[in-house]
């Protein structure tokens, strides 16, 4: 199944909020090290293609000290047994809050929604394991010569589930709700300013996107300002919007509208059959679905608490979860009657250094020459006092693992496996900071110039761990003779500290933060010097030269582009105006009675073809 | 009409012997405490618990046991490690102590606050009558209203930093009232009284009635209350904990240590986590309670033991 | 006395705008707002700026709270930012599950309430007295955080006789009968739990009322007239206990609003308090400013309902 989530391919990095913990928390597997992550294993890894990549040896991956591997895992479930004809399967969204019910992809914000709507609806690009659109959708693309205007044509066969055409209409309808100033969904981003016009038509100026053309029923024009690589991964809306029922509304208020709510509609494999409001939804087949007839007659997606899912798993009381907390799995890896799928997930753990401040004037970052953590040389030794490699074996069974750059390795084309990072050495930090002047006065060290040094670090609650995690990291810089203090604060507070809106606690040196990242792989959101979720302030001229790079029309071979983010891995572990900690992974049990099923992408497998070996699910022995 | 919960032991004998407080009121106090032996051994208890958290905390190395050890996570008990370790392999038993201080603490501080301001506004509001009583009375019904524990978990939240101090007194603040209000009813009864009335006549000021008069005769039943008010209060901060609103991890109280008991794992097999915060929540609340029936008994004649 | 009622609820709208405006600030003053949590890249700094502005967010907070509440007069209390859904529809999803669980919760308190606390005050000083006396004071004594806790864990978890999330079984229709027993199955685990810690002072209170009334002189003057126990029990004794407790329902509402937000935070039971709980955290202050508002009509009108019955029952009462 791919799972695409409409999560705008372009940018896509969203902070990893701990306080809603469990839910993303959930997602962690990982290499048991940082050396045994390069090229090769990587592939192993994020295995594409359908049924191969399962090491098979050993189904539950098995555990040395208690330790595991993301290289044992597989992301696609094993199929035993003969499908049987139609059956019912149950999906547990894995939520301590009921979903919120937005449950359309041009207004949805949560991720439980963007759950429920995957079952129901899907966007008319799909993509490959490199997160490049292909022509196997819903619909297909050509791009122009200069690669700024990209023609579609929707399939045929591709109707709403109410039996009316999907339509070139309804795709530029979403462009016109998005780009209009009453929407209220967090949609309007660069993937939308990017188009020719779009801008005119969001301040009133047009009342048309000049950019966007309808060139028959099935067949859509657009026109990029820009033309980037970034643009082939996930940088075009593809969700529709059924103009014959939202047109008549009043974007402000389609999103609290039944048909968003309560009768919601798509042209997924599924269409929605009933809804209790933020706790379940039971589903039936779309037998007209574009792709074919699904293979399941039903499926219940229900929310179930994360304190319950083993219970659930073991019960049958569910068949598959969205997500599992990693830190259940060792208990419960030997579960007989579920499969533990995995996959490296697109995220990292990182910590930053505080370099600057944001001028809202002029939308930009301005770094402080004397910033208390200004010195390369402190920054460095502090990367070389954490042990990650055994954080993640300790805290995370070995399920989430040393970071070595800012590129994940679910990005397994432009993660550079070669670039070490910056390994543990206490020895060697604390010789950098003596060298570098920061000498030992009673317990701890002082500045160069011999004023006190003290540190003040934040970090998130939420999740178990959250609060040994960050005190063992003041432990090991304490270690090194760094007076480091450690202030817990909650999600809302700490991004609002480090600067999410542009006011910057001048209090706060580093911080402990996590992001998602998008499929493309274009990092700019995050450390350009325009972006305000640059939290560091960092700023210099190689690094805007390289990020210019990485999305410029030479950046269309793969080759090059992937030389420019090499380059710029090597730059940051050079200059760390951040330095990841850990990598993670996603873990998914699947009782064993599903088949066809898989996570990741690019596995060319999709939900219609889900099917079950037998009626009732195996239960726990 | 008497409303009091019945003692556990409910020997109820009405065996009226004084018909009115006694200067003596604390000796009878003591007397019916010794000789009810439930509240006995609980006020015996209690001031163990008290007196071994607060002397075993001066010992402890507060830092030491919140600091992180990676080799340690998720320990049974040991000889080393009384209670075993939690996920941050930190001593439990350590934290017990520490958090049992802290959430004695709490309690302590917030039932001492909570009986001063509702002590000072039921006496000057019951006292003085009229347009005070009015004014603060309407102020109580307004603080009545209120939904306190939504209302102290807004208040948590929006103060991103706060001490054990400053906790106790955001709750101080949402929890003062009912002490207010039963001490104002009976100051309006006492005032009436004689003796009231002859020191007005004699020139007294009203201040050293109040003070001086007024308030001793008072003293039992404000004993009383705060002993009832201290378990309650006691169990508000944990509870407070428990759903993530209390202290930060760095803190321990008697709540966080429940509130691991959440991951079904803890609760199934790691009970020396969460086990042992629990037993002792529950024996303090009932050794507290048990103390605070004994006083209540011992202010009210008709049920004392003799 | 229906002067002083309406009195009383005129007195009620004063109270309601003060603790509005207490909830007003301090949702105000939590650090971040409902767009601190959308933190994307790629939406320009400046569309969610004009997000705050068209949510007023900008706005100083005499301005937002002016907007809101001459709204909310008019019924209006707003949109939730985060279900993207007017408060008051949000509420009311959420609140029939509340009550539902309120309500069972005080059937099930008074259904355990009246049978021990009768026996324990008929037969006082007895085996069965002593034992319901000291679950009276462990039960006063244990939090009810901890015991639900318990409870989810041994008869959900454990033994799986009860769900352990959710207040309805999927898919299952509205309004028929299997809906309705998958409804109260899915409630009777927290009810139960609630009502037992809950039932606590009510026994007690029974219990001492039995006492006290055995030995007033109607009693002893029934009892001489020669009235078999049973009658002196059912048509004096009952009468005058019970009657009070009845009209302590009202007052009851405050204490379960307190323990439906721990009840439905540990069985994921999705009502208020749960709602208000993750509104909190994720700064939705509308529906959080609306929660709180609700809560405290409710107790005031709980509590007036209290005093009505209560002065009706005794006219020795009354109520100003």
């Amino acid at each position: 199944m791919t799972k695409k989530k409409p999560v705008n391919a372009r940018s896509l990095f969203f902070p990893i909020m701990m306080a809603l913990t469990v839910l993303l928390a959930a997602c962690s597997s990982g290499n048991g090290n940082e050396e045994s992550s390069p090229s090769a294993t990587t592939e192993t890894a994020t295995p594409t293609s359908s049924a191969s990549a399962s090491p098979s040896a050993s189904e539950t991956p098995a555990a040395e000290d208690g330790l595991y591997s993301i290289n044992d895992f597989s992301n696609v479930k094993k199929n035993e047994g003969e499908a049987i004809k139609g059956g019912s399967i149950t999906f547990g969204l894995v939520s301590d809050t009921p979903f919120e019910g937005t449950l359309n992809f041009n207004f949805y914000s949560g991720d439980p929604d963007s759950q429920v709507l995957s079952w129901f609806d899907e966007g008319l690009l799909t993509w490959d394991k490199s997160y490049v659109y292909t022509n196997d959708g819903a619909a297909t693309y050509e791009v122009s010569e200069d690669g700024k205007t990209f023609t579609f044509t929707i399939r045929d066969n591709v109707n709403w589930q109410d039996g009316k055409p999907v339509t070139a209409e309804d795709w530029l309808f979403a462009h016109e709700v998005i780009g209009n100033p009453k929407y209220d969904g967090p949609r309007y981003d660069s993937n939308f300013t990017n188009i020719v016009g779009m801008a005119e038509y969001h301040d009133g100026k047009a009342k048309t996107i000049s950019g966007i053309e309808v060139l028959s029923e099935k067949k859509l024009k657009i026109t990029y300002i820009q033309s980037t690589p970034s643009l082939l991964t996930g940088g075009v809306w593809s969700y529709p919007l059924a103009k014959h029922i939202f047109g008549v509304m009043d974007v402000a208020k389609i999103s609290a509208s039944p048909e968003v709510r309560e009768k919601p509609i798509g042209f997924g494999p599924f269409k929605v059959k009933s809804i209790v409001p933020g706790e379940s939804v039971v589903f039936e087949k779309n037998p007209d679905y574009w792709r074919g007839e699904p293979a399941l007659d039903e499926v219940v997606l229900k929310v179930i608490n994360p304190t319950t899912i083993v219970q659930q798993l073991e019960t049958g009381g569910v068949d598959l979860v969205d997500s599992f907390p990693v830190d259940q799995y060792p208990d419960n890896a030997t579960l007989s009657n579920v499969e533990f799928l995995g996959t490296i997930d697109r995220a990292y753990t990182y910590m930053g250094f505080k370099l600057g401040k944001w001028d809202a004037e002029a939308g930009k970052v301005v770094p402080d020459a004397k910033a208390k953590m200004g010195d390369v040389n402190l920054r460095k030794a502090m990367w070389l006092a954490v042990d990650n490699d055994q954080v993640g074996k300790k805290f995370y069974h070995g399920l989430r693992w040393n970071a070595t750059t800012l590129i994940p390795p679910s990005h397994p084309e432009y993660h550079d496996s070669t670039n070490p990072g910056v390994a543990y050495d206490p020895e060697m930090a604390n010789k950098i900071l003596d060298d570098a002047g920061y000498k030992m006065d009673g317990k701890f060290r002082t500045n160069p110039d011999g004023s006190e040094l003290v540190i003040n670090f934040i970090s998130m609650t939420g999740g178990d761990i959250a609060q040994p995690l960050a005190q063992y990291y003041v432990q090991s810089w304490q270690a090194i003779g760094l007076n480091v203090q450690l202030e817990m604060v909650e999600f809302n507070s700490f991004y609002d500290r480090v600067g999410a809106n542009g006011e910057d606690d001048p209090k706060v040196d580093v911080y402990q933060g996590a992001w998602s990242v998008g499929i493309d792989v274009d990092p700019s959101g995050l450390y350009g010097k325009d972006a305000i979720y640059n939290f560091p302030r960092y700023e210099s001229a190689e690094n805007d030269r390289l990020l210019a790079e990485g999305i410029s029309e030479k950046a269309f071979d793969v080759k090059v582009r992937q030389d420019i983010y090499k380059q710029w891995q090597k730059l940051m572990v050079d200059e760390i105006p951040v330095f990841p900690t850990l990598y993670r992974a996603v873990l998914a049990p699947v009782n064993k009675r599903i088949l066809n099923y898989a996570i990741g992408d690019g596995t060319n497998l999709y939900p219609y073809q889900i099917a079950v070996s037998q009626d009732k699910p195996f239960v726990k022995e | 009409m008497d409303k009091a919960p019945i003692p556990i032991s409910s020997a109820k004998q009405p065996t009226a012997k004084q018909p009115n407080k006694s200067p003596s009121g604390w000796k009878i106090i003591w007397r019916e405490i010794v000789r009810d032996k439930v509240a006995f051994i609980s006020l015996i208890f209690l001031c163990l618990v008290i007196l071994s958290v607060f002397g075993i905390s001066l010992v402890l190395d507060q830092e030491q046991i919140v600091s992180v050890d990676l080799f340690s996570l998720k320990q049974p008990p040991s000889e080393q490690f009384w209670l075993g370790t939690d996920y941050g392999g930190r001593d439990v038993f350590g934290q017990l102590i520490i958090g049992t201080r802290n959430s004695l603490s709490i309690g302590i501080i917030v039932t001492v606050l909570t009986g001063l301001i509702g002590v000072l506004v039921g006496l000057v509001s019951g006292y003085f009558g009229g347009t005070v009583d009015n004014i603060f009375m309407r102020f109580v019904d307004f603080f009545m209203i209120l939904p306190t524990l939504m209302i102290v978990i807004a208040f948590v939240t929006a103060v991103p930093k706060y001490s054990i101090v400053s906790f106790s007194l955001i709750m101080t603040a949402f929890l003062w009232m009912g002490i207010a209000r039963l001490i104002r009813s009976k100051a309006l009864q006492e005032k009436e009284m004689d003796y009231v009335q002859a020191s007005r006549t004699l020139g007294s000021s009203n201040l050293k009635i109040m003070l001086v008069q007024v308030l001793p005769n008072l003293s039992s039943i404000i004993i009383v209350t705060m002993t009832l008010n201290l378990a309650a209060n006691i169990g508000l901060e944990s509870g407070l904990s428990f759903l993530g609103f209390g202290f930060p991890e760095s803190t321990p109280s008697l709540g966080t240590l429940v509130s691991y008991a959440t991951d079904p794992q803890t609760l199934e097999s790691r009970w020396w986590i969460w086990l042992p915060a629990s037993l002792l929540i529950l024996v303090l609340m009932l050794s507290i309670n048990n103390v605070g029936q004994a006083l209540k008994r011992a202010t009210d004649a008709r049920q004392r033991k003799g | 006395m229906w002067r002083t009622v309406a009195r009383r609820l005129v007195i009620m709208i004063p109270q309601i705008l003060l603790l509005s405006i207490l909830v007003f600030l301090m949702a105000k003053a939590m650090p971040g707002d409902a767009l601190t949590g959308l933190l994307d890249p790629s939406i320009d700094p400046a569309a969610m700026d004009a997000q705050r502005v068209r949510l007023g967010l900008n706005n100083p907070w005499h301005v937002q709270y002016w907007d809101w509440i001459t709204q909310a007069v008019q019924g209006d209390f707003g949109q939730s930012f985060r279900f993207k859904m007017p408060v008051s529809d949000l509420i009311g999803q959420r609140m029939m599950n509340t009550v539902w669980l309120s309500l069972a919760t005080l059937i099930l308190t008074y259904l355990i309430a009246i049978p021990l606390g009768i026996t324990s005050g008929r037969f006082n000083d007895t085996w069965a007295d002593r034992l319901i006396t000291g679950y009276t004071y462990i039960g006063f004594a244990a939090p009810l955080f901890i015991f639900a806790l318990l409870m989810l864990w041994v008869f959900g978890f454990h033994f799986g006789w009860f769900p352990t999330g959710g207040s309805v079984e999927p898919g299952t229709e509205p309004g028929t009968v299997q809906y309705v027993a998958s409804k109260i199955y899915h409630l009777l685990l927290p009810a139960i739990s609630m009502a037992l810690i809950t039932t606590v002072t009510t026994v007690q209170y029974l219990r001492s009322e039995i006492i006290d009334t055995k030995q007033k002189d109607f009693i002893i003057t029934a009892r001489a007239k020669g009235a078999s126990e049973a009658r002196v029990y059912n048509r004096h004794i009952l009468r005058n206990s019970l009657l009070p407790i009845a009209a302590f329902f009202g007052y009851e509402i405050t204490g379960l609003i307190g323990g439906t937000i721990f009840i439905e935070n540990i069985f994921s039971y999705p009502g208020m308090g749960q709602l208000f709980l993750s509104s909190i955290s994720l700064r939705d202050f509308s529906v959080v400013t609306s929660l709180v508002l609700l809560y405290g009509a409710a107790s005031i009108i709980g509590a007036l309902i209290s005093d009505i019955t209560l002065s009706i029952v005794d006219p020795r009462i009354r109520i100003k």
